[in-house]
Formats: structure tokens, C-alpha cells, sequence
């Protein structure tokens, strides 16, 4: 018992950062279409940003994390909307598809270029330490992640629901052809998804690289089980994609645990066949109508 | 009476197909237009013209004396001018009482201050009071995807609204609505009519709403004006009767 709940602790954990890219990968469909293919890249990249800012600059953790918030908004939010997403989605959504994925190869090799192919250490971004209750013990970091994430995830559904901003970019997901003409500035609240995106995956880069260490292709995983945390969770709902994530955490560590460890990396994907079949806009998902 | 709108020569062709062949008419300040005539005559093509959905191929328009032919549909939200559409267009996912908020909030403002406003951008008052006209209080938290036809029809109008516009193009407004409900409708934009001296000019197929409801009606058929006058001499016109009212 006491070593299904701390497997169980440490899965929400690592499942509350998968559920952080998977918010982004929701908000960037929701009010434009985007769908992400390079968002586990999003991820890794500003992991060396941070170390860079570190070795470079001799700033400390979280210091770097603020240096790395403004470059991922700088290229991962505005830059990737204008260079990327708004010549490309004029083609459709398959030709966006395709560049993002293509975007995701290029950071991959580009880290690799400068950065090489090892693991390299990552400093801890919250007190290590373990807490014991009776015969359970849980690692400080995970209840810390766990706070974050949650405390986040208010944040944002707050922001979306309880500002005058947040209505607006909920009302330009919904249905932006109203929205432009009761005056909603549209391009603008699809740049602050974007930004909104980078600072999301930003997070996710502090908490995540000191488990997996910085390593370059360290996005092809995370991009994935994003991917699926969202279809899971329900790709219209920002909640979905929390529950999804955290799901899969789950999953993936007490099946790594009590089934088997080599095929831990299947079950997920049983997952997503499972909803796909029998609930395809996801366990929170709404199922939604679209003219075509 | 001072016309508020003034529709002159507007065409717009689509290939070799006129589907609005210069039409010409005014609108004054406070009365309540209707716009009838059979399916494909042209009646949403001159809609999307005025309010610069669609750029005409020839002519113009003026509102309050001011052109604004081809102006962007937001430009027009901003001068007063408010439409609803023939499908709905709400947001299917917010509260009905935020959508009224989202309908008037962007004319409140600028940027940063927005930013910075409450979170009913100081509108809570006025998309209050507005639910209790449209009879919507009930379901007022109530996320508008999840409210009836005839509820979402009333939630959309009620947007159109909510930024006090002078002017108001409605398509449709009683299509799909429960006849129970179509009483309360026209009591309802009489009243706006009569207290906020707001215009209408309303798109609609129901004959027996729009000969109720308006001052002055106008048929368009094939593209053009056939005829025009009070609803009682439209409906004695025999050139009426034999293009649309005949069918």
C-alpha cells in the first residue's frame, strides 16, 4: 500500500507537468489551430536556456528561469506565431502541422549542434527531501510540483474566466468571426495564447529537467505524451488536458511498477486507442460541431 | 424624418449572377424597417453589403450622413450600428451573462485599462439589466450552448445590444423561435424601439411577425426593390402578391 501511494504521488507529480505542455498544446488549438508538433522541443529548449543564462551570466536558478521566460515568450510565443503559424495556417492546418514538426527537428539538431549529445545536469528548482506519513514516504519536490501546477492551473482558468482578457481569448476560441466584429482585437488575444504557451512550456522546462536531465532530444517524449494527454483529457477543455496529464503520469508509473517496465511506454497509447474508440472528444471534452 | 440610413445604387454581383441589382432606400432615425422577399433575392447579399461583409461592386451607403461603404464590420460596431446573423452566434462555452459582457466590453476603454478593469469590465449593471428585458435572468449562469434555441436567439439579440447601438439589422430574428415566444419577441423590440429610440431594419420570412412588428416594408425580388410602403399596402400590392405572397 505504501508503495502504490508514493508511486501514485510521484506519477500525479510527473503527470502535472506533462499536463502543463498539454494546457499549451489545447490553448494554441483552441483559439487558432495550431496544432504543436515541436511542443516537447518547446520544452527542452528553454531548459538550456536557463543553462545558458546560468554558465553564461553565473545567474542564479531562478533568476535564469526569468531570463529564459522572456526569451521562450520572445521566440516560442511571438516569434513562432509570426514566422511560423501565421504564414502557414493561410495553407490549412495540415501545411502547419507539417512546419511544426519540421520545427521540432530543427531545435532538436540545432540544441545538438551547440549543446552535444549528453545528458547534461540540471540544478533542482524546488527543496529536495522526503516527507514521511506512517509507512509512506514522498519526496518534497513531488507535493512541490504538485502545489505548482495546481496553483497555476487557478491562475489561468482565472485569468481565462474572471478578467475582461481571458473572456475575450475565450470568446475568440469559441467563435472568432463574432468575436472580430464585436470588436475583439483577434490577432492580439491569439498572440497572448501564444505567450501564454511559452511561459506554460517554460514552467514545465524548470520542473521537468532536473528528473530527465538536459538532453536534446528530451522533447520527443514529452511533445508525445503531451499530445496524448490532450486528446485524453478533451482537446477543447484546458481542464481535460490537466486530467489527462495527470492520468497518464499515473498510468505510466504503476504500470511501469506492477505490469511491466519494458512495455510501460504502451499503455498510454492503449489509452488513447480506448478514448479515441469509445469517447473521441475526450473524458472532459465537449463534443463540438464544425462547418466545414 | 432625418434618414439614419441611406442605401444608394448598391450592387454586387457574384459571375454573371446580380444578386442585389441597385437598390436604392432610406431608413429614418427610430422607425422599424422590414425587409422581405422570396429565398435568393438578395436580401442577406445586401445585409453583408451595408455592413461591409461583402464589398459591393457599385454604389454606396451612409449612416448619420457619413459614408461607410466597404467599412470594416468592427468600424461599424463602433459607429452603432449592430446585426445579428440568421445562425447563431454566440459563445457556446461562456456564461450567458458573460456573453453579453464579451458583446460590450471591447467599447469600453482602452487596452491596458481593459487589462486592468473588473471582471465585468464595469457592465455587470447593464447585461443585468438587459437579462431581465429579455427575460434571460434564469439563466443568466447558465453556459449559453446549454440553453434552448429560442433562449440563444434572445441571448444573441440581446448582444447586438449591449454597446447601445442606434442601428440594428436583424436576420431573422423570429426563425426557429416557438410561436409562444414570438409574442414576447415583438413586444420586446417595440419596447427597445420606443425606449432607446433604436432603428431596426429586420430580415424576415415569418409574414405575419414582420407585417406586426414594422412601420414601412420593402420586397426585393431578383435583386431589386419591387415594391415598398406600409405592411398594409405590401400586402395589396398585386406585384407582391404574384412574386412572394402568392407563392
Amino acid at each position: 500500500m505504501a508503495e502504490f501511494v508514493q508511486l501514485l504521488v510521484s506519477g500525479l507529480a510527473t503527470g502535472a507537468i506533462y499536463a502543463l505542455a498539454a494546457m499549451g498544446f489545447t490553448l494554441l488549438w483552441q483559439t487558432s489551430q495550431t496544432i504543436n508538433f515541436a511542443q516537447g522541443e518547446f520544452v527542452m529548449l528553454p531548459a538550456f536556456i536557463m543553462l545558458s543564462a546560468i554558465k553564461l551570466f553565473g545567474l542564479p536558478l531562478y533568476a535564469a528561469f526569468g531570463v529564459s521566460l522572456l526569451v521562450s515568450a520572445l521566440l516560442l510565443g511571438f516569434g513562432f506565431k509570426r514566422l511560423l503559424v501565421d504564414p502557414m495556417i493561410r495553407h490549412g492546418v495540415l501545411p502547419l502541422v507539417i512546419a511544426t514538426i519540421a520545427l521540432g527537428i530543427f531545435l532538436k539538431e540545432g540544441v545538438k549542434l551547440v549543446y552535444g549529445a549528453e545528458a547534461l545536469p540540471f540544478p533542482e528548482a524546488l527543496p529536495q527531501g522526503i516527507w514521511r506519513f506512517a509507512s509512506v514516504s514522498v519526496t518534497v519536490n513531488d507535493i512541490g510540483v504538485l502545489l505548482l501546477v495546481f496553483a497555476m492551473v487557478l491562475a489561468l482558468q482565472g485569468f481565462l474566466s474572471r478578467t475582461t482578457t481571458g473572456r475575450a481569448m475565450q470568446a475568440v476560441a469559441q467563435n472568432p468571426d463574432t468575436a472580430r466584429i464585436l470588436g475583439i482585437d483577434v490577432p492580439r488575444m491569439i498572440t497572448y495564447t501564444f505567450l501564454v504557451n511559452a511561459a506554460l512550456v517554460s514552467v514545465a522546462a524548470l520542473l521537468i529537467t532536473p528528473v530527465y536531465l538536459a538532453k536534446f532530444d528530451n522533447g520527443e517524449s514529452i511533445g508525445l505524451i503531451a499530445f496524448i494527454a490532450a486528446i485524453v483529457g478533451g482537446f477543447n477543455q484546458i481542464r481535460g488536458a490537466l486530467v489527462g496529464g495527470l492520468l497518464i503520469g499515473v498510468i505510466d508509473n504503476l504500470s511501469g511498477a506492477y505490469i511491466s517496465a519494458a512495455y510501460r511506454e504502451a499503455f498510454p497509447l492503449l489509452l488513447l486507442i480506448a478514448v479515441i474508440l469509445f469517447r473521441p472528444q475526450g473524458l472532459l471534452g465537449r463534443a463540438e460541431e464544425r462547418r466545414v | 424624418m432625418t434618414a439614419l440610413l441611406q442605401v444608394e445604387g448598391l450592387a454586387r454581383s457574384f459571375g454573371a449572377i446580380k444578386a442585389v441589382d441597385g437598390v436604392s432606400f432610406e431608413v429614418g432615425a427610430g422607425e422599424v424597417v422590414g425587409l422581405i422577399g422570396p429565398n435568393g433575392s438578395g436580401k442577406s447579399t445586401l445585409f453583408n453589403c451595408i455592413l461591409g461583409q461583402i464589398g459591393p461592386s457599385a454604389g454606396q451607403v451612409t449612416f448619420e450622413g457619413q459614408q461607410i461603404t466597404r467599412r470594416s464590420p468592427l468600424a461599424l460596431n463602433r459607429l452603432g450600428i449592430g446585426r445579428t446573423f440568421q445562425m447563431l452566434q454566440v459563445f457556446p462555452r461562456l456564461s450567458v451573462r458573460d456573453n453579453l459582457i464579451v458583446a460590450g466590453q471591447e467599447h469600453e476603454g482602452r487596452l491596458f485599462g481593459r487589462l486592468l478593469a473588473p471582471p465585468d469590465a464595469g457592465l455587470g449593471a447593464a447585461a443585468d439589466e438587459m437579462l431581465e428585458q429579455f427575460r434571460l435572468s434564469h439563466v443568466a449562469h447558465q453556459a449559453a450552448g446549454d440553453c434552448s434555441f429560442g433562449q440563444q436567439k434572445l441571448l444573441d439579440i440581446a448582444m447586438a445590444f449591449m454597446t447601445g447601438p442606434r442601428l440594428v439589422l436583424l436576420d431573422e430574428p423570429a426563425g426557429g423561435v416557438n410561436p409562444n415566444m414570438l409574442g414576447d419577441l415583438h413586444a420586446l423590440l417595440r419596447r427597445l424601439n420606443a425606449d432607446r429610440r433604436t432603428t431596426f431594419v429586420v430580415i424576415e420570412h415569418n409574414m405575419e411577425f414582420v407585417m406586426r412588428l414594422c412601420d414601412r416594408v420593402l420586397v426585393l425580388a431578383q435583386g431589386r426593390i419591387l415594391a415598398e410602403g406600409t405592411p398594409e399596402q405590401v400586402r395589396a400590392n398585386p406585384a407582391v402578391i404574384e412574386a412572394y405572397l402568392g407563392d
